[in-house]
């Protein structure tokens, strides 16, 4: 069972002075996946990856990794890899040294794909860690995370700092080596257009609650932007389930959620009406997140403070 | 390549139908792997795998155990009867149906197919914002 | 066991920090105080010299103490190590490196009063209120003086970890109240005196002892501290 699914999590919580960073998660990882855990800042993402791997502990609840509290439980613990966005290496580190101690505590550190990711972030091996730009900082944190091939491997916002090719090596390389080397994978990110053609399965966490937890295919073309004039838009979208509306005039563009038939999207054209796809960012803003744009000036100062958490 | 409007699988699905049809995966040659694929076009591995199976459960890819994926025979006949179905579901019937609310009788349609600009440069899959 | 090794075999990735800088902070000081007695020999200086210079490295352990814990620790939850194995192994190698180079302080201290003080009649290892002391003593007295200073970085960087800068506020007023109270006793009663007296009647064996318990003492309240400690 454990194996199958190398994460469960029941009922936790965490308090942070008086900000509720998680507030009664119930989750769980299956192997052999890539999830996307997505969020605005502050939302609680980083804490429940800290809970997670051990780093961090709840207040209430109960966390499993591989059938055992990952907290202070080596034999767990070494089969996780979580390096945060913020990740503090010692001061006269050079990068080639963050890298030999990865090499001495993961298992199953590939040296080869670690050399062939440094060429391919250009990265300067023997300069000191703290001098590195935020992306080579961010580069590093990646090479550690693939190369450990850990059995569940968290990647904290992994992009931060790195430019459009970077990036793109990061997610191809991902695939590539997920691919030969299953593993559960965790992208935590607030951008989401980038990597959600490589997530298997979403989850969005919200001011310390899942408010998502579904797999990715569901949402893609579940729901789509319908535009044209207003009147005839309304009667269009009548009976679906509205997300979002906006109206400019006599024209309004109103999302809605539902997945249109064939006849359906020709029944729309022949009325005037224009569809467009909504990607799953816009999904996940307009549903998941939405409630938070209306956000009360206290909540919003409870979210700013989380964000320090 | 792969846009928002459908599951990703069902989209790999269609771009391997449309190379198969096109003839560029030809009847018996060998299909690139799932990984092939998932690294191609930047998406999960198992989403990958999902567009494959669709299509090995449709008959139009199958499997030779250790080898990989091959095109099956005949695979682009079943396309071509199957694109003709649905061209005629797709294009001819809402056509008639028009046609009969504009009172346009068959002789006067045939006349006006027949006059009519043939489109130029539809791809595989075609352009429905013309 | 085996991560508790690994742990050790980090902190050695540089080098530099726990053997290196130890090493030549304290060749340094030997011989910037040989320099120093030959100038004053051969200005005619009389008798006997002195030098301290050998605890020089003692101080640096305080600030490894901190260091240790504030820049590796961080880097070792990354690397998947529980707090346990991270402790251990930390304190494990330093113990090895503090009574190596104890073992090193007493061989210099031999080598000394064996070269008549280095020709100089100086002395630098050998101080007599420790040198004089049997071997068990005066090893114990470096690797026990080592360990407490580390120990006392270490316990005010878990405390950090712990509660950030209100924990160390906390614990700073606290001891600060508590030798208050002390110098208001003694002060208040006319202490002082027996006070100087009793310091006096040290041992360097007693140092030895009573420093070990303090030093045990503060290990397994840093242990504890780390126990619960995260790094954000």
């Amino acid at each position: 069972m454990s194996e199958q699914t190398p994460v469960v999590v029941r009922n936790v919580s965490k308090t942070f002075k008086d900000v509720k960073a998680l507030d009664d998660v119930d989750l769980q990882l299956d192997s052999h996946k890539i999830y996307g855990l997505l969020g605005r800042n502050g939302a609680g993402k980083t804490t429940l990856m800290s809970i997670l791997t051990g780093q961090g502990f709840p207040d209430a609840g109960e966390v499993k990794v591989f059938g055992h509290t990952p907290f202070e439980h080596d034999g767990t613990l070494s089969r996780i890899c979580f390096i945060r966005e913020s990740q503090k290496y010692p001061d006269e580190y050079k990068a080639f040294q963050a890298f030999k101690a990865a090499a001495l505590f993961f298992e199953n550190w590939d040296e080869q794909l670690a050399q062939e990711l440094i060429a391919d972030f250009n990265l300067p091996l023997k300069r000191k860690i703290k001098k590195l730009s935020r992306g080579q900082l961010s580069a590093v944190g990646v090479v550690i995370g693939l190369a450990s091939r850990a059995e569940v491997t968290f990647f904290d916002e992994p992009y931060l700092g790195l430019d459009a090719v970077a990036r793109q090596i990061f997610y191809d390389r991902l695939v590539e080596d997920f691919a030969e080397y299953p593993r559960t994978i965790v992208l935590s990110s607030h951008l989401i257009d980038e990597v959600a053609n490589l997530l298997e399965h979403v989850i969005i966490i919200d001011s310390g609650r899942i408010v998502m937890d579904e797999d990715a295919e569901s949402l893609q073309g579940a729901a789509v932007t319908i535009s044209g004039k207003a009147d005839v838009v309304a009667e269009f979208i009548a009976n679906y389930p509205v997300i979002h509306r906006d109206s400019l005039g006599a024209l309004a563009s109103v999302s809605i959620q539902q997945r249109l038939t064939p006849a359906q999207q020709a029944e729309a054209r022949e009325l005037g009406l224009e569809l467009s796809p909504m990607s799953l960012q816009q999904l996940v803003v307009r549903t998941a997140m939405g409630r938070n744009v209306l956000a009360t000036p206290q909540e919003q100062t409870k979210e700013r403070a989380s964000w320090n958490a | 390549m792969i846009d928002d409007s459908k599951p990703i699988f069902i989209q790999i699905a269609e771009l391997i139908e449309n190379d198969i049809f096109s003839g560029v995966l030809a009847e018996e040659g060998q299909v690139p792997s799932t990984n092939e694929f998932a690294a191609f076009y930047r998406i999960n591995p198992a989403t990958a795998a999902k567009g494959i199976n669709k299509l090995v459960e449709e008959g139009l890819l199958y499997k030779k155990r250790g080898i990989g994926m091959f095109v099956a025979q005949g695979a682009p006949e079943r396309l071509r009867q199957k694109r003709r179905q649905k061209f005629n579901d797709q294009y001819v019937q809402p056509l008639a149906t028009e046609a009969g609310k504009l009172g346009i009788g068959v002789e006067e349609l045939m006349d006006m197919i027949k006059s009519a600009q043939p489109i130029i440069d539809v791809g595989p899959g075609g352009s429905r914002h013309v | 066991m085996e991560r508790v090794i690994k742990v050790a075999r980090m902190q050695l990735i540089n080098k530099w920090v726990f053997i290196g800088l130890p090493l030549l902070i304290l060749g340094c000081a030997f011989v910037f105080s040989l320099v120093i007695f030959w100038i004053v020999r051969e200005n005619g200086g009389e008798g006997t010299m002195y030098g301290g210079g050998a605890q020089a490295p003692m101080w640096y352990f305080l600030a490894l103490g901190i260091q240790a814990l504030t820049l590796t620790f961080p880097f070792s939850q990354a690397m998947s190590v529980s707090r346990r194995s991270f402790y251990l192994g930390t304190v494990l190698l330093f113990g090895v490196c503090a009574l190596a180079l104890s073992v090193f302080y007493y061989l210099m201290g031999l080598l000394e009063k064996a070269t008549g003080g280095w020709g100089l009649d100086a002395r630098f290892f050998a101080l007599e209120w420790v040198a004089d002391n049997n071997v068990a003593v005066q090893i114990g007295f470096y690797f026990v003086l080592m360990v407490l200073l580390f120990m006392v970085g270490f316990l005010i960087a878990t405390i950090y970890m712990r509660w950030r800068t209100t924990g160390l506020l906390v614990f700073f007023i606290a001891l600060g109240v508590l030798l208050l109270g002390v110098i208001a006793l003694l002060t208040f009663n006319q202490l002082w005196g027996n006070f100087w007296t009793w310091a006096l009647t040290w041992t360097a064996a007693g140092v030895t002892l009573w420093g070990g318990v303090v030093a045990v003492v503060m290990a397994g309240g840093s242990y504890l501290t780390l126990r619960k400690a995260t790094v954000a």
